[in-house]
């Protein structure tokens, strides 16, 4: 069935609180659309055009609602120094982290332009941009402080720092940011809509007060920044995030990418003030099977139908590279179909403000959309 | 310190000051905003709230990611009165869509451009938009969607770019389903009434307004202004009737009966808009105290206010301050010395008033079928005769040689050296118009003219456009 809208119409009344003609659908297609586009994964890390024109094919062949570009969480980190390998045919690896202990910081802030891959990113998104901006929203992952301090110091020595040095930690975080808002800078620049991403802070590795003391402030710096630009701000920690999730909507995003937690635990924990994304099981996508897969997407787009400030039918964190594409069609479709507002647009059906919407659009948050 | 405006905050304060005037690249709007304080963008707000979804200072880069691909290729005044503008402008769609959700009702007005929201925003709780506007979006967003939207329809590329406005209800995402339509039609553009006619069966209620002919030109005769002809009067009482059906059907959808007082309240607060803008397009086309892209945006800015005219009279009180302070000091954001021209019809590509000005021209008139308008009402009259009788004065009910006449009439004022006339393909009033305007200001004024139609969208103003204006200009140049 046609769309009747184009995603970039969608995405901009789901981030103002209002009903769209069917949930976005976004399986997190990352590298995977290297094997879309019939090229090495390192050619889609290293090569802007070549990351483009790979999303842009995936976009186009699976019918995502959103151009997402992301390679690993190390990219940051290498643009400050720290050592990856290029496999031919897998993502990059970190070889040597900048630091192996928790040390002397020196005043380096990475340049977007010149330094690690980040313009490979730019390049990327400027293309995107210039070939579908109009009706898909282009985002880029950009790996939050925490997760990037852990690649440019040695992760164990970093863990107990967290222990041991805890204002050295911070300002590891600190050193980090600079480097992070400037490429978020450089991104806005180029047309794309950063989205934070901080594995490393979910509770498959570190504590929830570790997380308020250390991962959540410096990820709500950085929203503090995006949100100076009004930007609707997408928060991704995948992994498991229940201890944390009531805490997350305190940096201020607007949107949580969520992934090893029940829609449910979500939605009571930050769905009043979040739109949620999430969460089909990644191992599933990859190893199921098209029927399975339409099955339970169909299931969790209906849990998702609960989230009062909206949802976005999504996988809980990447595509892996060599999934089967049958398996991806089967999740979209599924979740174009059960997602599907049969309410939209029907003339005469104009909301009124009475006292049941009035709390539905209680507006609190941070929605944009704007005349163009 | 300059003037104030609504909101107290000016482009000169402890938080700010306003750089050496110019036109600025999209890339060096990004720099100059790493310098507004966080202080500044939480204090501006629309609808006058102070609810952070209302907030609107923000850059070109912000409504760039949400679409608006053609930022990148303007440029803007680099002051802080201009970005505020540019933040207000740009997020009219949300806008709307904000004042459904906190209890007002959303009017849709359409085909007279400037009248009837002075009605609607005389009822509490109201706010008039023009969906007729949506015909700057395929441009500004370089894209077809609206376009390919209104095909779907029936109306395709044979029809004026207005017929974006049929896309934009058909995709229920640009503006909020309306609570009322108020269709204008009759001595208008034809295209456009095809538009509304379509419009109908988006819209579970419209009303339709009959506009009236002028008969005569008012606009540049003085002695016209003197008496009002008999035939003028009958439209002007014909108007008003027509206006007592919408005031009687806002009356019904908003549930207030509207006192006298109220409306003679909307019409000082339109007034004092069309007074701030006149004073701006003084200051504009003499002094070159502001560009032509941002002078456009305030001219329209009379239609509907960008659906809050508290917070657009404050920008614009804002701009004139700023403008104000460039005069007093010789500021010129534009060369005071480049060609000087009057545009004719509004470009729908808002890159043309860039380009013609990168290329050492500047804007010292303009006509953009919306004198009805700019016009000031007379408050001494009854409200609704006064909105009727200064809609006579609109530029699309009456003759081309009243548009004409305008042009001259400003090209004599200002020294014009030359006519652009930017035409619409399928515009109905285009066809004719722009070859009967051209030879009427080459006959009277010995004027060279520039007459063109606004390719589709794109990202660049096309070579072979290029090449017209730039060969134009050389023959003004060469006539100095």
């Amino acid at each position: 069935m046609k769309d009747l809208l184009t995603p970039r119409e969608r995405f901009g009344l789901l981030v103002i609180d209002e009903p769209q003609d069917r949930v976005p659908v976004f399986p997190l297609v990352t590298a995977h659309a290297a094997r879309v586009a019939g090229i090495s994964v390192r050619e889609y890390y290293t090569d802007g055009a070549a990351m483009a024109r790979s999303q842009l094919v995936a976009q186009e062949t699976y019918g995502i609602d959103f151009i997402s570009f992301f390679s690993e969480v190390g990219l940051v980190a290498e643009a400050l120094g720290s050592r990856f390998d290029y496999p031919e045919d897998d993502l990059p690896l970190l070889v040597r982290p900048k630091w192996t202990e928790l040390t002397q910081l020196d005043d380096r802030v990475a340049n977007p332009l010149h330094d690690g891959r980040l313009r490979v990113y730019l390049d990327a998104i400027a293309y995107a941009y210039e070939a579908r901006g109009d009706t898909v929203p282009i985002l880029a992952y950009v790996p939050a402080p925490f997760t990037t301090a852990q690649q440019l110091v040695d992760q164990e020595a970093f863990l107990l720092g967290l222990l041991t040095e805890p204002e050295r930690v911070k300002e590891l975080l600190g050193y980090a940011t600079r480097s992070i808002t400037r490429f978020c800078r450089a991104i806005i620049g180029a047309g794309g809509l950063p989205i934070l991403v901080d594995p490393l802070a979910s509770g498959s590795v570190i504590s929830a007060e570790h997380y308020r003391g250390f991962a959540l402030p410096s990820e709500a710096e950085v929203v503090r920044y995006l949100h100076r630009y009004d930007l609707d701000v997408v928060l991704h920690i995948c992994g498991d995030t229940r201890a944390t999730i009531g805490m997350m909507p305190e940096t201020g995003a607007d949107l949580l990418s969520i992934d090893r937690i029940e829609i449910a635990d979500a939605v009571a924990g930050a769905g009043k003030t979040c739109r949620i994304i999430g969460n089909y099981d990644t191992s599933a996508i990859l190893l199921s099977d098209p029927r399975t897969i339409e099955r339970e997407t169909t299931e969790m787009a209906a849990a998702g139908s609960s989230c009062p400030k909206g949802f976005v039918a999504a996988t809980g964190c990447e595509v892996p590279v060599d999934t089967p594409p049958d398996n991806v069609r089967a999740f979209v479709r599924s979740a174009r179909q059960a997602g599907r507002n049969p309410e939209f647009g029907k003339s005469g059906t104009v909301p009124r403000s009475d006292a049941a919407n009035a709390s539905r659009y209680s507006p609190r948050f941070h929605g944009r959309r704007r005349r163009v | 310190m300059s003037q104030t405006g609504q909101t107290g905050r000016t482009s000169e304060t402890a938080d700010w000051t306003d750089p050496k005037p110019a036109r600025v690249t999209f890339d060096e709007w990004l720099e100059l905003f790493d310098h507004v304080p966080d202080e500044l963008i939480e204090h501006y707000h629309y609808y006058d709230n102070g609810e952070s979804w209302s907030k609107y200072l923000f850059p070109p880069q912000t409504f760039a990611i949400y679409g608006a691909r053609h930022l990148r290729r303007l440029k803007f005044d680099n002051s802080l009165a201009a970005l505020r503008m540019w933040g207000l402008v740009q997020n009219e769609t949300e806008r709307l869509f904000r004042a459904r959700q906190i209890g007002r009702r959303v009017i849709a007005t359409m085909g007279d451009l400037g009248a009837v929201p002075v009605i609607v925003d005389s009822f509490p709780g109201c706010v008039a938009f023009y969906p007729d506007c949506i015909w700057w979006t395929p441009f500004v967003m370089e894209s077809r969607v609206l376009f390919d939207a209104a095909a779907e329809l029936g109306i395709g590329d044979a029809t004026c770019f207005s017929r974006a406005a049929l896309g934009a209800f058909a995709k229920h995402s640009y503006f909020p389903d309306p609570d009322l339509v108020i269709a204008s039609t009759g001595a208008s553009c034809d295209d456009y009434s095809g538009v509304e006619q379509l419009v109908q069966s988006f819209a579970p209620d419209v009303l339709w307004v009959e506009e009236p002919l002028r008969q005569e030109c008012r606009i540049a005769s003085d002695e016209c202004r003197m008496g009002v002809p008999r035939e003028t009067q009958a439209a002007i009482t014909f108007l008003t009737r027509e206006y007592e059906r919408v005031v009687e059907r806002m009356e019904r959808l908003a549930g207030h009966a509207i006192t006298e007082e109220e409306l003679r309240e909307g019409v000082r607060r339109a007034n004092r808009v069309r007074k701030l803008v006149a004073r701006l397009r003084e200051l504009t086309f003499r002094d070159a105290a502001l560009a032509a892209l941002e002078m456009m945006v305030v001219e329209f800015g009379s239609l509907h206010y960008y659906s809050d005219i508290g917070e657009w009279t404050a920008v614009l009180e804002h701009l004139l301050a700023t403008a104000e302070r460039r005069a007093a000091r010789a500021e010129r954001v534009v060369d005071g010395a480049a060609l000087r021209i009057i545009w004719v019809t509004p470009p729908a590509d808002p890159l043309l008033l860039t380009y013609v000005e990168d290329k050492g021209a500047r804007v010292v008139g303009t006509e953009y079928v919306i004198n009805q308008a700019l016009e000031v009402m007379d408050e001494s009259r009854p409200p609704l005769e006064a909105i009727a009788d200064s809609f006579m004065a609109a530029s699309l009910i009456g003759t081309s040689r009243a548009r004409a006449e305008s042009v001259i009439g400003q090209a004599r004022e200002r020294q014009a050296e030359g006519v652009i006339i930017s035409g619409i393909l399928g515009g109905s009033h285009c066809a004719m118009e722009a070859r009967l305007i051209s030879d009427y200001v080459k006959q009277e004024m010995g004027l060279p003219v520039l007459e063109f139609d606004v390719a589709p969208p794109s990202n660049e103003v096309g070579l072979q456009l290029q090449t017209r204006i730039d060969a134009f200009l050389e023959v003004l140049r060469s006539r100095r």
